[in-house]
């Protein structure tokens, strides 16, 4: 692959019929295998307990050290993290890696430049575990002081927030890496 | 946005007379800010319709799913009803058990469409596109999405059949179907519930982020 911006074909506004919407079709088939691939990779044991677990214990654990940060004085049982008025559990689905698998997905499958794709993948990745420690650091604020409102803050509101943020940044990327580049601007 | 605006006049002025057809002009692109923006403004809106319609659409889909699961089982003994104590969920009733083991399972009805809350706002928050024809389109994107989520009640259900009630289960459906159903309802459920919003704005928007197609 180039590092070139990508170049469209010269004859492409001449398309009928479905060639029309060729790039519309490749993507999003190349994001529906990704996707569903990378879930049934993740769902896979071995790379489960490999990978995943341990990477939610880490989520578990920056989210703790933040949470002490705050003043909020919590200790660490395995994945838990509690205090004296509330404790949560770190668990599958707590570590952002399904927003992570929906952004990457969608960042492989726009037609980019490597180079690009791979910045824009450790961005997102980077960013989307920020909003994810904001969310389990949130959630436990919840569950502390608002318990009642813990329950929809969990499964409806950080849930669709946390998705927004990834998809949000997939948007920003791939406008950005869809600009004509300062010398196509020149030659066009 | 200064040099993209320059970039595309130049090129559609050279492709003028040329290969551009009159009927299908290029689509505009817009404005991240603006989307951004648009975005604050949809979300409060779409949040608080879709809390005041959860109830009745948890009722519609619990109806529909349990007709379609009817549909694909012989003789006919599912039964979805709404939970009593909390109008979020579903119950699991097969008539052809014991009374006493009839509840076989729940789930929650709200968890199958919460997306609508991302959908709904990206549909809206799309800048430069006429309501009309936002509208439209947050249309076909909702009728696809009601469709999907009538079919995860059926997952749902034909998962907790094939792998949730043991030796019933183990009896009446093979090592093949508990892993077709197991993965089915894993991957409906997960990445193609959560993707969903993005796939369906990308059917309709995609052509405003995508680099133009310029005739040159």
């Amino acid at each position: 692959m180039s590092d070139e911006r990508p170049k469209e074909p010269t004859d492409a506004t001449q398309s009928t019929g479905w060639r029309a919407y060729r790039r519309e079709i490749t993507f999003l088939v190349v994001f529906l295998v990704l996707l569903a691939g990378s879930f049934t990779l993740i769902s896979w044991n071995p790379v489960n307990d490999l990978v995943i677990e341990p990477f939610t214990g880490g989520v578990a654990v920056v989210s703790g050290w933040t949470l002490d940060l705050i003043g909020q004085d919590v200790e660490m049982q395995g994945t838990v993290i509690r205090n004296s008025r509330f404790a949560v559990n770190i668990m599958n689905g707590c570590n952002g890696v399904e927003t992570m698998l929906i952004f990457l997905s969608a960042v492989l499958a726009f037609p980019a430049p490597w180079k690009m794709r791979l910045a824009g993948a450790a961005f997102g990745v980077v960013a989307i575990q920020l909003v994810n420690l904001l969310r389990v650091v949130a959630l436990f604020l919840t569950g502390v002081y608002f318990p009642d409102f813990f329950d929809a803050s969990h499964t409806v509101v950080w849930q669709t927030v946390v998705i927004l943020c990834g998809v949000l940044l997939w948007i920003v990327w791939a406008d950005r890496v869809a600009r004509p580049a300062p010398a196509a601007a020149k030659s066009a | 946005m200064a040099r993209r605006g320059k970039a595309s006049g130049k090129a559609t002025g050279k492709a003028k007379g040329a290969l551009r057809p009159k009927a299908a002009p290029p689509a505009e692109r817009f404005s991240t800010p603006r989307l951004l923006r648009n975005l604050a403004l949809a979300a409060l809106p779409v949040v608080l319709l879709w809390l005041a319609l959860t109830p009745f659409y948890n009722r519609f889909l619990i109806a529909a799913g349990g007709n379609l699961v009817r549909l694909t089982e012989v003789p006919n003994a599912t039964e979805l009803v709404p939970a009593l104590e909390d109008r979020h969920y579903a119950l699991v009733v097969r008539t052809d058990f014991p009374p006493a083991t009839r509840r076989v399972g729940s789930f929650r009805v709200t968890d199958l469409h919460f997306h609508l809350l991302l959908l709904g706002t990206l549909f809206l928050a799309v800048p430069g596109v006429p309501w009309q024809e936002r509208l439209r389109n947050l249309g076909w994107a909702l009728l696809a999405a009601v469709c999907f989520h009538v079919v995860l009640v059926l997952l749902w259900v034909k998962f907790q059949y094939a792998t949730q009630l043991g030796d019933w289960s183990l009896e009446h459906y093979g090592p093949a179907a508990r892993n077709f159903w197991g993965l089915a309802k894993h991957l409906a459920d997960l990445p193609v519930k959560l993707g969903l919003p993005l796939g369906l704005w990308v059917v309709f928007y995609l052509d405003r982020l995508l680099p133009r197609r310029e005739a040159m």
